[in-house]
């Protein structure tokens, strides 16, 4: 049986602090003593927030602090005790709360016989060091996604996390095998559902959410504007969130894919955006790939990420079509509830609405 | 050297490092485009001053404390060609170029204007 669970994720600058501490570990610290699910902390190479402070990994003095996403999974009847914790902490950046199921292995009807969405997407956690059979686990799986003819999959590695209520930082010199990377994976519901069979057949104990996402573009394609929402959901204050996976050597006239989107949104006085740089992917029918040695261009796939009102949201994705005429998988999810949180107010309360969504 | 200047070089050498990351983050932050405008800023003002020193005919501790350790961790070689490999990798092979001939160009040109003016001062 599937579980429902709450996603609570927060976008913020790697270097934050809350009373001299990093405010990454501190939300950690909140996550394991509210015993969640599972955590990981994300590190992105490009973006910018509220304020429109660019960081960017390209640049040797804008990359001393660069953006981070941290998730945390908790079951959905204790968030209340959770956010109530995490919002108490005073700092800068986005939080937002999103549906999400962990599925069994016996969900694989659940995920054919859905309702209206076509595609389905898929979140699974592994670790970094997590093999199946002689390589590595998340190689194997992104094989067996591509082979079942899945849209994409990127592999994004995490620098810190919680699994079972064990805390599991990377470290320099460290195998880092139980550190958490999530491979984030779009397709159409038949094979999704083979894969979610096929996951749980080869990996010990793995964290597999499903979570609802709807693909507006593949390969150059137009599928579906982003859903307009109902008044009812607009009056409940739901946002959007528009996801693009593309390869790293994907151009937009000559100039990188992923580089120009954030151009482009930061100028559109979107919200924010948030690129992060996966290690291993694929996108379409090209074979899954990652970085190799002595190379000129990477070859690793990109997710870039901008959470806003519907309104923007509906600009933002004008922009991201006209970019993504030949490369990119785009999808847009549903956000529940969102706070931009200016470190100096209290963040307030941020429930799911039950009636929207 | 006396223990003294070792003591010197240390603390000037950083102050030089927290000057340059202060510059280039500035002019960075404000720059629109490709190109590492603030490496290059850092790089054509340390080419200056050190280009001034060697006109002025400073020597022994005082090249040592104002050229090695204040200029020359100023200046970056290192960020320089990071950064241009960075522009390779995105595709902008272009203004890599451009990176690394302006860079050249600018540079031995200011080195020489400091120590013309530093000849004649």
């Amino acid at each position: 049986m599937s579980q429902r669970l709450v996603k609570v994720t927060s976008y913020f600058g790697e270097r934050d602090r809350v009373a001299r501490r990093l405010l990454a570990d501190e939300l950690l610290d909140i996550y394991a003593e509210q015993r969640v699910h599972a955590s990981i902390l994300l590190r992105a190479t490009e973006g910018f927030g509220r304020l429109h402070h660019v960081h960017t990994d390209r640049l040797l003095s804008l990359s001393e602090d660069l953006p981070v996403v941290s998730i945390a999974l908790h079951r959905h009847t204790e968030v209340e005790a959770l956010l109530q914790r995490v919002l108490a902490v005073k700092r800068r950046g986005l939080i937002t709360l999103e549906r999400a199921r962990v599925l069994s292995s016996d969900d694989h009807g659940e995920l054919v016989d859905g309702r209206r969405e076509e595609a389905a997407k898929l979140t699974v956690w592994v670790g970094r060091g997590e093999r199946v059979g002689d390589r590595p686990a998340f190689v194997a799986i992104c094989d067996m996604l591509h082979r079942l003819g899945l849209d994409g999959a990127s592999v994004l590695l995490g620098v810190d996390g919680l699994r079972g209520g064990r805390r599991m930082r990377a470290r320099f010199f460290s195998r880092n095998a139980d550190v958490p990377l999530m491979i984030e994976c779009v397709g159409p519901r038949e094979p999704v559902a083979t894969a979610l069979t096929e996951l749980h057949r080869v990996l010990r104990d793995p964290v597999i959410l499903r979570e609802r996402a709807l693909v507006c573009k593949r390969g150059g394609r137009l599928l579906a504007q982003p859903r307009a929402l109902t008044d009812d959901e607009r009056r409940a204050g739901l946002s959007q969130k528009l996801t693009v996976y593309s390869p790293h050597d994907a151009r937009h006239r000559g100039r990188p894919l992923h580089l120009e989107i954030v151009r482009r949104l930061r100028t559109s006085e979107a919200a924010g955006v948030t690129s992060l740089t996966g290690v291993w992917g694929f996108h379409g029918v090209r074979p899954p790939h990652g970085d190799r040695l002595l190379q000129i261009h990477r070859h690793v796939p990109v997710a870039t990420v901008t959470i806003d009102s519907p309104q923007r949201i509906a600009r933002s994705f004008q922009i991201i079509d006209e970019l993504t005429d030949e490369h990119g998988l785009v999808t847009s999810e549903l956000v529940p509830a969102m706070r931009a949180l200016n470190g100096v107010e209290s963040a307030g309360v941020l429930r799911l609405d039950e009636t929207a969504g | 050297m006396s223990g003294w200047t070792w003591l010197a070089v240390a603390l000037l050498g950083g102050a030089g490092a927290s000057a340059r990351f202060l510059l280039d983050a500035l002019i960075s932050a404000r720059a629109r485009g490709d190109f590492p405008l603030g490496t290059l800023a850092v790089n054509t003002s340390g080419s200056l001053l050190l280009g001034l020193l060697a006109g002025l005919s400073v020597t022994a501790d005082a090249l040592v404390l104002a050229g090695t350790a204040t200029l020359g961790s100023y200046t970056t070689f290192s960020t320089w060609m990071l950064e241009t490999q960075r522009l390779a990798e995105d595709a902008r092979a272009r203004v890599a170029a451009a990176n690394v001939l302006l860079s050249l160009l600018v540079g031995v040109g200011a080195a020489a204007l400091g120590r013309s003016i530093g000849a004649h001062v």
